[in-house]
This record gives structure tokens, C-alpha cells and sequence, in this order.
């Protein structure tokens, strides 16, 4: 049979309920900006009821903590993409930099100093010019001052990739320290998680692990491996370990051939890492992909450019009647030795007009044999360089070039609109609403005022039955 | 189905875009072109260095030609003056073969004679800008010299057959000059200097001996129609260069106008796109003030 003092106790405990679940809605409210917080919602427990004589009894109700609403395997395909968005975000932001090296000549009166398209062409025209007075002083200086701005332009662009590349290896290296605090934070909540909640859902130290991940998986490519008792596995993508339950490995940089590269302990990972996502990656394969393509092509242009160039006119007769040989040729551009390096070192080296070679061998100085040989050697049908002309070498350059920028662009377009659209998601299930706080508030606060209500009046009826009917004794 | 309660930020990024994409309108109608880096057309791009190139040497043969034409036609002139002497050289030759003359009258036929050979050798010696132009690749030596040790005299030619050739952008040669010896030193009765010289030595005795004197007046009369011929050589050179000219000129404004075409913007394009865009700001801009206003929550309606 029910007793009164049943009644009260299950009315206090009624009270004790709603009084938590009050603190669970206080508690996502406080917190509905938090990074990382995902909303709680209160469990109730049906205490088990009791059984006396064939009847049974209830027994109240327990508030047994708090669940967060979450969904590990939504958090692990956002933090994927989130990855592969950082990564070519990171690397669109280089290649702009890279492209505005050759931004495009409009034409106009007012366009880019420095074009080298126009370089190349103004060059090659001086000697067209030439052709009809092979004598004239003022066409050869003509010559040299086009040569000048030629190499000049071409080493600095080559100047300004190497520098950028140097910019790029210290924002790489810079992300280190960060993956490493993140992976220690990660391994100790490991340990944490483990040893407090192996079978369920750790709540905020869970929320606190999802959170570092994120940050982590935008700096580095990762897969996160869930282990037993809620322990997690985390590795680069290739699959170096960097946290195995409650330690973590850290990466190190050390310089390699003039650039830094990365290790987990004695292993380079620094190829792997780049195609493998992150900040990190995108900043890797500008680095180690994007700019030495582009610095190969500027190689290869300086380097034919000078070498033909030097030959052909060392091949010819100058205004002074000297015709080049090995010994002491007549060189405009400083000869190059290696492919490599040679833009960045182009330079010219003839100071005195009249060495340039207008004239065939042993012909007289007013022969221009020579100079549209030189001339000839930007015609449509030369392959001076790589087998084009290097006009046609430089407008395939720099389509390559922005054909290969428009496709990052594209990519990160569409990964930052699959992040938002998963982030949505994402919110909808974890995050805060506050409409839907007030609303719980409002129930446990009404349910709360009913058991106080229940409990008043079981108190009156206590009151009553210790007096026994006489009203004076119990008040 | 619950709701992202973070939506405003998704909308607060569609207003970054949206400025964004204003700005770079707004730059594009400013400096009215239309690409700005590679990455917006690089097909264009690409195209746009080959179509500079082009325009770029057309403009440059342009210059070149005009330069070129003035020297073809200080050639042509010089010749022009030859032809006269030399006509006029035939009627004096003429004039002494007739028979009429004393002897001091043809010597005096003989030195006028020698005067027109200086001035011809004085034109065949013409210099154009410091350089003479009938001295083939070695313009910087006098190419005609006589010396008089023999009778008759001998003028030797010290240049060379060097020709020069002017490339037009299309790929056409034009001759830009024919060697001195080939106009004046032509091989047997069309050699100038040889009939000159001839003549000369055969009128400065004061006696002529007619045979010998008429057959020179007959190589001179040969010579100089060849010289004429040479002449058209460089008058075809003038003709060629002004026609390359207009067409290269014709073919550079076509390439001004498709590179114009490619790489500047569309004012009419650019505008619409702009006010588009503004349009759609302020729209974002409203609905966000009237999401984020405080009235809307269930909390202040407790």
C-alpha cells in the first residue's frame, strides 16, 4: 500500500529531476556559442517499481545525466572536407600570388611594365629592325636595351618565385608546432575519455576531442580510427601514425637539399603530405609542384633564348669586322651552363654595340644576313625552344598556367560549398536552438511547480493525519 | 526536423560574395579590362601573347619600311641622275664622231667627258646616312676609284655582291639594294665606267679614229639602258615596300580589333552585372536585419 511519506519522497525526487534537467537547459544556454558544444538533452529513468502483496508501486523518476546529441560519423565526413577545402584553399592563395607575375599585357597604352610576352617580342623586333640598316648605331643600341629589359624581367620574375617559394616553406614549417599541441591535447583526452567513459559518450570531453580534430584536420590530412573503450587512432593520410590512443608522435622538420621537409620520427613524409590535404598539403604542393613547374618553364625559355641567341650571333661578323669565335665570342647574354638556374641568372654582358653580329660570316659590315637569321629565330616555324618559338612557348605558358589556377578555383569553390552544407547539417543536430531551450525550460518549469504543487498538498494531508482530526497539534 | 540555428552566418557569406563579385565589377569597369589574371580566361590569355606578338611586329616593319623607302629612293635618284649624265655624254660623243670638229675642240669633247665620269663616279659613290649604298655588304669603303696609269683610264670597284633582303612579316623578301659593279661594271659593252673611260681615251689626243670611237659611243648608248634596267630592280623594291606596308597596316588594325575585342570589357555587360549584384545586396542586407532582429526568439516572449 502507498504511504504518504512514499508520496512525499517521490515527490522530492520528482523535484530533484526537474531541478537537473533545469541545470542541463541552463548549461546549453551558457554555452550556445562555445565552439565544439554540442546541446544536451536530459535522461530521464523510470525508477523500477516495487511489488507488495500482487500490487505494484511506482517508484518516481531519476534524472540519470545528460546525452549530446551527436553524430560521430557526420563530424568525420565534415572534418574530410573541411581537409581537402583547407588544402586547396591554402594552395589557391599561392598560385594567385604566383599568377600575378603574369598578369596579362591588356594592350593598351596604359599596360603592365614588365610583360615578358612583350619582352620577348620588342627583342626579337630590334633585330627586324635592324635588318633594313644593319649600320645604324642607334638600331643596335636598340638591340642591347631590348635584351636588357628582356633578361631583366625574366630574372625577376624567377627572383620573385624563388622568394615565394622560401615564404611558403616557413608557413609549412610554422604549422608544425601547431599539429603538435593539437595531437597532445587529442592523445590526453584519449586517456581521459578512456579511463571515464569507455562505453558511452564522453559529453563535453568528447565535445573537446571533436573540436582539436577539427582544428587538426584543418592544418594536416588525416583518418581517424575509433579503437576500443572510445579510444581513436589518428593518421596522415598515407598512414603514418601521429596519435595512437594516448600517445602522440610528433612531426619534426629538418632541411633537405635547401628546402624543409617533414619527418615522424626517421621517416620523410613530406611527398605524402602534400597530396594529402590540410593547410599543409595545399602550402606542399605549391611549393614542391606549382612553383617548380613554372620556374622550369622560365628556365627553359632563359636558357634557349640566351644559348641560341649567343651562338647565332657569335656565328656572324660584327660592325668592326671581328668575327666570334670560341676563343672570344661575341655574346650578348651571359652564357648559361645548366637549365636550371638560368633564368634567374639571365643577364646581358655585351656593353658595346657594335659587337652585335648584323653581318653573315666574312661578309662586309653592311650585310644584315645575320640579323634576320636573329630575327628568324621568333618566326612561327622555329623551335628554339622545346620545339616552339619562344612567343608560342610563353602564350602556352601562361595557359597552362591559368588553366591550372581556374581548376583550383573551381575545386575549392565546391569544397567550401560542401563544407557549408555539411556544417548545416551538422548544426541542425548538435547545435543550440534557443527556441527549443525555452520550450524545454517552460515544461521543466511547469513540471517542476506541479510537484512542488503535490507536495504542499501531501504535506496538508500529513499535517491532517498526525493531528487526527484535531487541527491544533500539526500545523 | 530541426534547423542549422546558425543559418545567419551561411547568409552573412553569401554578403561577403556578393561584395566581393561588386568589387571586382566595379574594377573591371574602372580600368575597362576585362582580364585581369590568367586564371579568368587563360585561353585568352594565351591567345592575347600570340595576337600582341603579331601586332607588335607589324607596327615595328612599319617604322622599318618608311626608313627602308628612303633610302631605296636615294638609290633610284642617284640613278636618275646617271641616266642624264650618261645621255648627255652620248650626244657629246656624238658630236665628236661627226667628223666636223678641230682638235682642241675634241679635246675639249675628251676632258667634258671626264668631267661627266667624276660625277658619275661621284654618284655611284652616294652615301645614305654614312653608308654607301652601291657598295654591296661593304659599305663603310668608297667603292668606285679610277686610276689613271693606264690609257684608258681603269675604275675598280672595291665592294662586295652582297645583297640585303628586308622580311616582311608574312614572309616576303624585298631587295633592298644591288651591288655597285653589277650596275656599273656589267660584264663586255655593258660596263659604264668601261665605255667612259674608253671614250676618254679616245678623244684626248685630239684626233679621233672613228671605228673605234663609235663602236665606244654604241657600248655607252648599251650601257646605259642597262643601267635603266637596274634601276627597275629598285623601283620594284620601292613599290613592294609601300604595298607590304598597307597590307600589314590593314592586317594590324584587324589584329587591334580582336585583341581589343578579347581582352576589354563590355561596358553594357559589366553594368548590368553590377547593378545585379547591388540589387541582390541590399536585398541579403534586409533579410539578415530582419532575421537578426531581438523579437524573434521564444525567450523574449516568456
Amino acid at each position: 500500500m502507498g504511504t504518504i511519506n512514499s508520496a512525499l519522497s517521490i515527490m522530492s525526487q520528482a523535484l530533484d529531476a526537474d531541478q537537473a534537467a533545469l541545470n542541463v537547459v541552463a548549461n546549453n544556454v551558457a554555452n550556445a556559442n562555445t565552439p565544439g558544444y554540442t546541446e544536451e538533452t536530459p535522461n530521464w529513468q523510470e525508477n523500477q517499481p516495487i511489488s507488495i502483496g500482487g500490487v505494484s508501486y511506482g517508484q518516481g523518476v531519476t534524472e540519470t545525466g545528460a546525452t549530446s546529441e551527436r553524430d560521430r560519423v557526420l563530424e568525420s565526413r565534415l572534418d574530410q572536407q573541411q581537409q581537402l577545402a583547407s588544402a586547396s584553399g591554402s594552395r589557391l592563395t599561392a598560385l594567385d600570388t604566383l599568377q600575378t607575375l603574369f598578369t596579362p599585357d591588356s594592350g593598351s597604352s596604359s599596360s603592365t611594365a614588365g610583360d615578358i610576352g612583350s619582352d620577348i617580342t620588342s627583342f626579337f623586333d630590334s633585330f627586324s629592325s635592324l635588318e633594313a640598316t644593319p649600320t645604324s648605331n642607334s638600331l643596335r643600341q636598340g638591340v642591347l636595351t631590348a635584351a636588357k629589359a628582356l633578361a631583366g624581367d625574366i630574372s625577376n620574375a624567377a627572383a620573385s618565385l624563388n622568394s615565394q617559394s622560401s615564404a611558403l616553406d616557413q608557413e609549412a614549417s610554422g604549422v608544425t608546432s601547431q599539429v603538435n599541441s593539437l595531437t597532445g591535447a587529442i592523445a590526453q583526452l584519449n586517456q581521459q575519455i578512456q579511463s571515464t567513459s569507455p562505453d558511452a559518450d564522453a559529453g563535453t570531453l568528447e565535445d573537446q576531442r571533436q573540436e582539436d580534430l577539427s582544428q587538426l584536420s584543418q592544418l594536416i590530412g588525416i583518418n581517424q580510427i575509433t579503437t576500443q573503450n572510445n579510444g581513436m587512432e589518428i593518421t596522415t593520410t598515407s598512414g603514418q601514425l601521429l596519435v595512437s590512443e594516448g600517445t602522440n608522435y610528433q612531426l619534426t622538420t629538418g632541411m633537405v637539399n635547401g628546402v624543409t621537409d617533414f619527418f615522424v620520427g626517421n621517416t620523410d613524409i613530406t611527398s605524402q603530405l602534400a597530396s594529402g590535404g590540410g593547410s599543409l598539403g595545399g602550402y606542399l604542393t605549391a611549393r614542391d609542384k606549382d612553383i617548380p613547374s613554372a620556374l622550369n618553364s622560365l628556365d627553359q625559355l632563359a636558357y634557349s633564348i640566351s644559348t641560341t641567341v649567343n651562338a647565332q650571333n657569335n656565328s656572324g661578323t660584327d660592325y668592326d669586322g671581328v668575327t666570334g669565335t670560341a676563343a672570344n665570342p661575341l655574346y650578348i647574354f651571359s652564357q648559361p651552363t645548366v637549365v636550371a638556374g638560368s633564368a634567374a641568372s639571365m643577364s646581358v654582358v655585351m656593353t658595346d654595340p657594335n659587337q652585335i653580329a648584323a653581318a653573315g660570316a666574312g661578309d662586309g659590315t653592311g650585310d644584315n644576313s645575320n640579323a634576320i637569321a636573329m630575327a628568324n629565330l621568333n618566326s612561327n616555324t622555329s623551335t628554339i625552344v622545346n620545339g616552339q618559338s619562344p612567343t608560342n612557348y610563353y602564350s602556352n605558358f601562361v595557359t597552362t598556367l591559368g588553366s591550372t589556377v581556374s581548376g583550383v578555383e573551381t575545386e575549392n569553390t565546391a569544397q567550401n560549398a560542401s563544407v557549408t552544407q555539411l556544417q548545416t547539417q551538422n548544426n541542425a543536430l548538435s547545435g543550440v536552438s534557443l527556441n527549443d531551450e525555452a520550450s524545454s525550460m517552460t515544461t521543466f518549469e511547469r513540471s517542476y511547480q506541479a510537484a512542488s504543487q503535490v507536495f504542499t498538498m501531501l504535506n496538508s494531508i500529513m499535517a491532517s493525519a498526525l493531528n487526527l482530526g484535531d487541527q491544533t497539534t500539526v500545523s | 526536423m530541426r534547423v542549422d540555428p546558425y543559418y545567419v552566418t551561411n547568409l552573412v557569406g553569401s554578403l561577403d560574395q556578393t561584395q566581393a563579385s561588386e568589387q571586382q565589377l566595379s574594377s573591371e569597369l574602372s580600368s575597362g579590362v576585362r582580364v585581369t589574371s590568367l586564371s579568368q580566361d587563360p585561353v585568352g590569355s594565351g591567345e592575347n601573347v600570340l595576337l600582341l606578338n603579331q601586332i607588335q611586329q607589324d607596327d615595328s616593319f612599319t617604322t622599318s619600311s618608311s626608313l627602308v623607302t628612303g633610302q631605296l629612293q636615294v638609290a633610284d635618284s642617284a640613278l636618275g641622275s646617271v641616266v642624264s649624265q650618261l645621255t648627255q655624254a652620248i650626244s657629246l660623243a656624238t658630236s665628236a664622231n661627226n667628223g666636223t670638229m678641230n682638235s682642241s675642240d675634241v679635246k675639249s669633247i675628251s676632258s667634258q667627258i671626264s668631267g661627266i665620269l667624276d660625277e658619275v663616279q661621284s654618284l655611284a659613290n652616294t652615301s645614305y646616312q654614312g653608308q654607301y649604298i652601291f657598295a654591296g655588304g661593304q659599305t663603310s669603303t668608297t667603292p668606285f676609284a679610277t686610276s689613271t696609269a693606264t690609257s684608258p683610264a681603269v675604275t675598280t670597284y672595291s665592294g662586295d655582291e652582297g645583297v640585303n633582303e628586308l622580311q616582311t612579316p608574312n614572309g616576303q623578301t624585298i631587295q633592298l639594294n644591288v651591288p655597285g659593279d653589277q650596275i656599273f661594271l656589267g660584264a663586255g659593252s655593258n660596263s659604264v665606267f668601261g665605255a667612259l673611260n674608253s671614250l676618254i681615251a679616245d678623244y684626248s689626243s685630239g684626233t679621233v679614229d672613228t671605228n673605234q670611237a663609235v663602236s665606244d659611243t654604241e657600248a655607252l648608248s648599251t650601257a646605259l639602258n642597262y643601267v635603266s634596267q637596274q634601276r627597275v630592280t629598285i623601283d620594284n623594291s620601292i613599290t613592294q615596300v609601300t604595298a607590304a606596308s598597307d597590307a600589314v597596316t590593314n592586317v594590324q588594325t584587324q589584329l587591334t580589333t580582336a585583341q581589343t575585342n578579347l581582352m576589354q570589357a563590355s561596358y553594357a555587360t559589366v553594368s548590368t552585372q553590377l547593378s545585379l549584384a547591388e540589387t541582390q545586396q541590399t536585398a541579403l542586407e534586409d533579410v539578415i536585419a530582419q532575421l537578426n532582429s531581438t523579437s524573434n526568439d521564444l525567450f523574449s516572449k516568456l
